[in-house]
């Protein structure tokens, strides 16, 4: 069917793509951008592991068309660390606090606790549980995510 | 997932003319996050999807007499409102636990009552709020009050030619309060078992007996001190969700209440017409007899929030359980 | 105390950078140029005959390269029964039956090539509920399947699943108080995060490299070169690489169909093929959690001590046998040994029916016989009017003593856990209120030291340290997030005498990683551990003989510390570890520095009467829980969770937390809102959004009690922790209901529905005699003897 072109920011560069009008966000990051840090664990926008920021608002990347980020700025996990190799602090936090077993749910979470925290530097612990309830893991039990995070937040 | 053309008009009469040509296998699309979900699982395969995102103006939360909310307004945006947890406090209720953050960031309202799965959670909060919908076409505009919107599970009044462009909801009544609980088992990205709506308002802004809201008092203790000092019901509308084929009114259960003095036996007896008048049935995700028994303790709950609400408009936040029995 | 520099220190998982940045591989990230997609269609119908299946218009669709069904390739029969085959021929007997797979280049053309797929189906009738399934006239699972002493046509395994320690019947006679009951559990999903998958390809010579998660590479890699004999490639070689697993909790312990089909496509098509599941299929056609029947009955002495445990079992099976018709000789384990009881008979049956099949997850067994167990224990207690607390302290297992089972229970802090619990949870002012608030408690045991299920349950372990002290270890054994990495690193670290950043572990590839029995049975820390430190004590043994020549010194008299080689009696002569390395390599008749170590336990085989010390040593644990139940809604809110174990040692507190939170947390799903709904053997939720995994605003807090026994049989005293976690939360959350309103429930998950429906029946029951039509139920009604 129909192709359009798409022109955006990625991980603070701007990018041109022709892609095909059906394609989702996630299949353009992963599959036609080679970008694999961005997991699928459901293809449906019910498990989070798919979260990216548009315009610094969390989304299920598996269920938005690539279509609409047009004009817009998408932050994938490969953008958090610094130009010099740096972790960002949530990345930092999450590796010490033990906030990583498998890490499959790990670059959605760690996503959306960005953009929590972009919004709302010193969160309380059920802002952070509200901010990370799209994000579902099965290996932690949240608990350590949720210090991790609070304590990025002291860093931050 | 299936292939489909992505269409971005810049404004109505171009959605309008790609829907003549192609009304059958062309739909629109706010978020998309129910479209997409069915494309993926193969329920439907339509051949274009109309974007709205690209027009504007159709974003915006608008106070005139009452609210307007425009048919790109993110379930994100009505969360936020400080003036819409007030005032509409039921409506932010239902979006407060709706999804996740991520459906909620690209959802719209009325992408959910358009897309009017027996469970939507904006739609019984809507119903009680006293909700009318705007649809227009190439030649012409209506309105639709909500509880005439829903056919059926999955189908509205809403013509293929129509574009929803205005959920309005009517400034309440002085001394109003409202109030949802969606009823899950999970306390994010689930579906409501049953969904309560009430909007209940009040003859008076203040009685002697409030203090006993701030205590663990018993439902029936709070209403005993209302029926002593008299107050009367003015007006109240309750919405319940998954309780029948669509989002419904519980208008027998709101006549009997309507007009009269408060007090705890009028209120069982409203729950019980509430229980009676839904048809809930049998399903993997809850069962017809759980359902019925939710709806009466839920209308009470509820309206002791709205009640409260009305009498204090501050107290917006609540405790996951709001008095002890 | 031992000062030690990397023992019990909270070190973040080895591998934490690579999976925060996205840069970790899982197999859905892999490709290999000229690979194919494969896809599988499944069988819609729950028992049919296969009349006719007809592939010709998918293989002409652009893009396919091949199109399998059970017609067109070699018989392989897999499974820990042998009745089950990679794609079905003949009749379908589930609806998760593989009836044809493709390989296209595209998966979109793969799933497309799916629906071209014409399967003519003759419908059989069904039978879904295993009690049934025992019956004369049932439908047959597999009609050759011929059991009993008659050999009759059955769907009874022949399984010969039966224990019997003493003598039942006297330990009834000697009870004053007897409790009866009914409990089922059901099917749970381990809901991986990252769904299962594979890539094979051959090499020109047919020799097989497969990307796996798997959890046992050394026993994979033994079921896929039987897969390729029974292709005609005997003598090929098999290389099983890993990528990193997304989550595995028992789910990569079998050998799945898709994997025998991708190696087929793979080999069909001489092209890498990979096939990965969608979540639906991750539901559906992977093997969940086995559910049980169990009819359990438990007595004791006027002062409360146990007399007996009797407990008969009906396992669903499935229409194929995987792990899940293993679970009983777990479930023994705890029958036979949690809490002091004389005598004991178990007996389980395992049922063929045309609902989906089990296998391993976390707990093996365990978590079901327990949730049986340690209900009824409450409903016991009650009985002889004890309170559950002092009946549980009064049977306690103690260190030393041998059960029934001939476990030989080493270090036991089963005591110490559960005073801790009660402790925490002010038991004897919060229990008894019944005002909708309410505590209740449950242990666990299980094993904590390898478990020899199979022959062997070693571990291999090759150590080499370089020039500059830099230290590999190629184990045998799988990490999938729990923390192996790090945790043998910390004990190489610590034996050697360096850093736990020092050390790298690999356990990666089965062309260089040694032998290992698989990571199960939370074996992992105490067996690979165990393994990693006999190496490099050896390796330390070179270090220090070659120390000595340069220092001047006797090897016995030097040590190695914090990256020094010192002198015992005088620690200022000493010499950096990386100087001492390189005077052994840059020399004449230079060594290198490498040693390896297969450790094996001195546990045993359980005999044909299913006795043996399985173990070496046995992990034990307490969990404690304050709930509160709305009386209305039926809704049950956790208010306090707390987790006691006894680990022996915490070689990583951090990891072992994580272990401890994690597993908790989906036992609190098993017991109130996790199930695979199955009607008429179709799973009606495959999806995240009806069966409900908690999310981030449904944990309570929890914490994690850790009691340090030191088993001098453990890696620096360290047991296993993987699964304790899980095992007792859901009796510990039904004991706590039954203390704060009164009612028990015996079936999981424990709805609100449930609940509800329990205490309108209670209701009534008190108020007037129970009225003729209520449900059967078996629930706390016992005898009295005298």
């Amino acid at each position: 069917m129909g192709k359009l072109t798409i022109t955006f920011e990625l991980n603070g560069e701007a990018l041109s793509v022709e892609i095909e009008s059906h394609l989702t966000l996630l299949g353009l990051l992963r599959d036609r951008l080679e970008l694999k840090g961005t997991k699928e664990g459901c293809g449906m926008g019910e498990c989070g592991a798919c979260t990216v920021l548009v315009d610094g608002k969390a989304v299920n990347s598996c269920i938005f068309p690539a279509a609409e980020v047009d004009g817009k700025s998408v932050t994938t996990i490969e953008g958090l660390s610094g130009q010099d190799g740096d972790l960002h602090p949530l990345q930092r936090a999450f590796i010490e606090h033990g906030a990583v077993q498998c890490g499959f749910c790990s670059p959605g979470m760690i996503l959306s606790a960005k953009a929590l925290l972009d919004e709302n530097p010193r969160p309380t612990e059920e802002e952070i549980r509200k901010a990370i309830a799209g994000n579902l893991c099965r290996c932690t039990g949240y608990l350590q995510i949720i210090e991790a995070i609070k304590a990025a937040s002291e860093k931050l | 997932m299936k292939r489909f053309d992505y269409l971005k008009p810049r404004n109505l009469s171009e959605v309008f003319s790609i829907l003549k040509e192609k009304p059958e296998k062309a739909l629109i699309v706010a978020g998309g996050t129910d479209v997409m979900v069915m494309i993926h699982q193969k329920r439907i395969s339509p051949e274009v999807l109309v974007s709205l995102r690209g027009i504007e103006g159709l974003d915006r939360i608008e106070e005139r007499e009452g609210l307007s909310i425009g048919p790109l307004v993110t379930h994100r945006a009505i969360e936020k409102s400080e003036r819409i947890r007030r005032e509409y406090s039921a409506l932010t209720d239902a979006v407060d636990v709706l999804g996740s953050i991520q459906i909620r960031n690209v959802a719209t309202v009325a992408g959910n009552i358009c897309t009017a799965a027996p469970s939507a959670d904006t739609a019984p909060p809507l119903l009680a709020l006293g909700a009318q919908v705007k649809l227009k076409s190439a030649t012409s505009e209506r309105t639709v009050p909500l509880e005439n919107f829903f056919t059926g599970p999955g189908k509205t009044v809403r013509q293929p030619g129509e574009v929803l462009t205005e959920i309005a909801l009517p400034k309440p009544l002085p001394h109003t309060g409202s109030a949802y609980w969606k009823h899950q088992r999970r306390q994010a990205l689930d579906l409501p078992i049953i969904g309560v709506a009430v909007l209940l308002s009040l003859d008076r802004s203040r009685v002697e007996c409030f203090d006993l809201f701030r205590q663990p008092s018993p439902i029936s203790t709070l209403l005993h001190g209302l029926e002593k000092e008299e107050v009367v019901c003015k007006e109240v509308r309750i919405g319940l969700g998954v309780a029948a084929p669509t989002p419904m009114r519980a208008m027998k259960a709101e006549a009997l209440l309507r007009g009269k003095k408060l007090s705890d036996e009028l209120m069982d007896e409203v729950a019980e017409m509430a229980a009676q008048e839904a048809q809930p049935r049998d399903s993997i995700r809850g069962e017809a007899w759980y359902r019925k028994e939710m709806i009466r303790v839920l209308v009470k709950r509820m309206a002791m929030r709205s009640i409260e609400r009305a009498l204090d408009p501050g107290a917006t936040a609540f405790p996951l359980r709001p008095w002890r029995h | 105390m031992e000062d030690f520099i990397n023992i019990g220190r909270r070190v973040p998982k080895k591998d934490g950078e690579e999976k925060v940045t996205g840069r970790a591989v899982y197999i859905h990230d892999l490709s290999i140029p000229g690979m194919l997609y494969g896809k599988i269609l499944y069988s819609p119908h729950a028992h049919a005959r296969i009349l006719r299946i007809d592939t010709s218009r998918a293989e002409r669709l652009p893009g396919v390269r091949a199109v399998l069904t059970g017609y067109n390739i070699p018989s392989i029969k897999f499974g820990f029964y042998k009745d089950n085959v990679p794609l079905k021929a003949g009749k379908v007997r589930s609806c998760r039956d593989e009836v044809a797979a493709v390989a296209a280049t595209d998966p979109e053309i793969a799933e497309e090539a799916l629906d071209l797929i014409r399967v003519d189906y003759e419908a059989l009738p069904a039978v879904f509920d295993p009690e049934e399934a025992m019956r004369e006239g049932a439908p047959l699972i597999h009609e050759e399947h011929v059991g009993g002493k008659e050999k009759k046509p059955t769907n009874v395994l022949n399984l010969p699943w039966k224990l019997v320690c003493g003598d039942v019947e006297e330990g009834k006679r000697n009870s004053a108080h007897i409790a009866e009951n009914r409990f089922k559990v059901t099917w749970v999903n381990h809901c991986c995060m990252g769904t299962s998958g594979c890539l094979a390809h051959f090499d020109h010579q047919n020799n097989l490299t497969i990307y796996s998660i798997t959890q046992i590479p050394s026993l994979a890699q033994k079921d896929y070169t039987e897969a390729l004999s029974a292709m005609g490639l005997q003598g090929k070689r098999v290389r099983v690489i890993k990528t990193t697993i997304g989550g595995g909790f028992g789910s990569k312990l079998d050998t799945y169909a898709f994997e025998y089909i991708a190696i087929l496509l793979a080999h069909k098509t001489r092209r890498p093929v990979k096939i990965v599941f969608s979540r639906d299929e991750e539901f559906f056609a992977t093997s969940p959690r086995q559910p049980a029947i169990i009819d359990i009955s438990q007595g004791c002495t006027k002062d409360g001590r146990l007399t007996f445990r009797d407990v008969r079992m009906i396992l669903d099976n499935g229409a194929y046998t995987s792990w899940g018709a293993t679970t009983p000789s777990v479930m023994m384990m705890p029958i036979s040994s949690l809490y002091k009881v004389p005598h004991v008979r178990y007996v389980a049956k395992c049922v063929y029916t045309n609902n989906t099949y089990s296998q391993a997850m976390r707990g093996y067994g365990n978590p079901q016989a327990t949730f049986a167990i340690e209900s009824q224990i409450d409903i016991l207690s009650e009985m002889a009017g004890i309170d559950p607390l002092d009946f549980r302290l009064r049977n306690a297992n103690t260190p030393g003593e041998v059960t029934p089972q001939n476990f030989k229970i080493q270090t036991c802090g089963l005591r110490e856990c559960i005073d801790a619990v009660a402790q925490k949870l002010d038991w004897r002012q919060n229990r008894g209120r019944r005002d909708g608030r309410g505590i209740g408690m449950a242990s666990l045991i299980h094993v904590g030291g390898g478990a020899r299920v199979y022959k062997s349950d070693g571990c291999g372990t090759i150590i080499k340290v370089d020039d500059f002290g830099m230290v590999n270890v190629i184990t045998g054994a799988t990490d999938m997030g729990q923390g192996v990495d790090t945790v043998i690193a910390q004990i190489v670290a610590e034996e050697l005498g360096v850093r736990t950043e020092d050390v790298s572990v690999i356990h990666t590839d089965t062309d260089v990683c040694p032998w290992d029995v698989g990571a199960h049975a939370s074996r992992t820390t105490f067996v690979a551990g165990n393994s990693a430190r006999g190496a490099a004590r050896k390796v330390k043994e070179l270090i220090l003989e070659v120390a000595a020549r340069s220092m001047g010194e006797r090897p016995e008299d030097l040590d190695i510390r914090d990256r020094t080689v010192f002198c015992r009696n005088d620690p200022e002569k000493k010499s950096p570890l990386g100087k001492v390395l390189r005077s052994a390599h840059y020399t004449t008749a230079g060594r290198m520095m490498m040693a390896d170590y297969f450790y094996d336990p001195s546990n045993e085989n359980l005999d044909r009467e299913f006795k043996g010390n399985l173990s070496v040593t046995y992990t034990y644990g307490t969990h404690g829980i304050e709930v509160e139940v709305d009386r209305e809604t039926g809704e049950v809110k956790i208010l306090r969770y707390i987790a006691a174990h006894d680990v022996g040692k915490a070689i990583n507190p951090m990891l072992l937390e994580g272990q401890v939170y994690g597993g908790a947390v989906m036992g609190i799903g098993y017991a109130l809102t996790e199930r695979l709904i199955l009607h008429q053997g179709k799973v009606m939720n495959p999806n995240f959004l009806d069966y409900k995994v908690l999310t981030a605003r449904d944990v309570p807090r929890i914490e994690a009690l850790v009691i340090e026994t030191n088993d001098p049989a453990g890696p620096f005293g360290a047991k296993g922790i993987g699964e304790p976690g899980l095992v007792p939360t859901a009796p510990a959350i039904a004991n706590a209901i039954y203390d704060a309103v009164g009612v028990r429930i015996t079936e999981l998950p424990i709805t609100p529905e449930k609940i509800l429906k329990a205490l309108k029946e209670k209701e009534l029951s008190e108020h007037r005699p129970a009225p003729v039509g209520l449900p059967e139920d078996r629930a706390a009604r016992g005898s009295h003897h005298g």
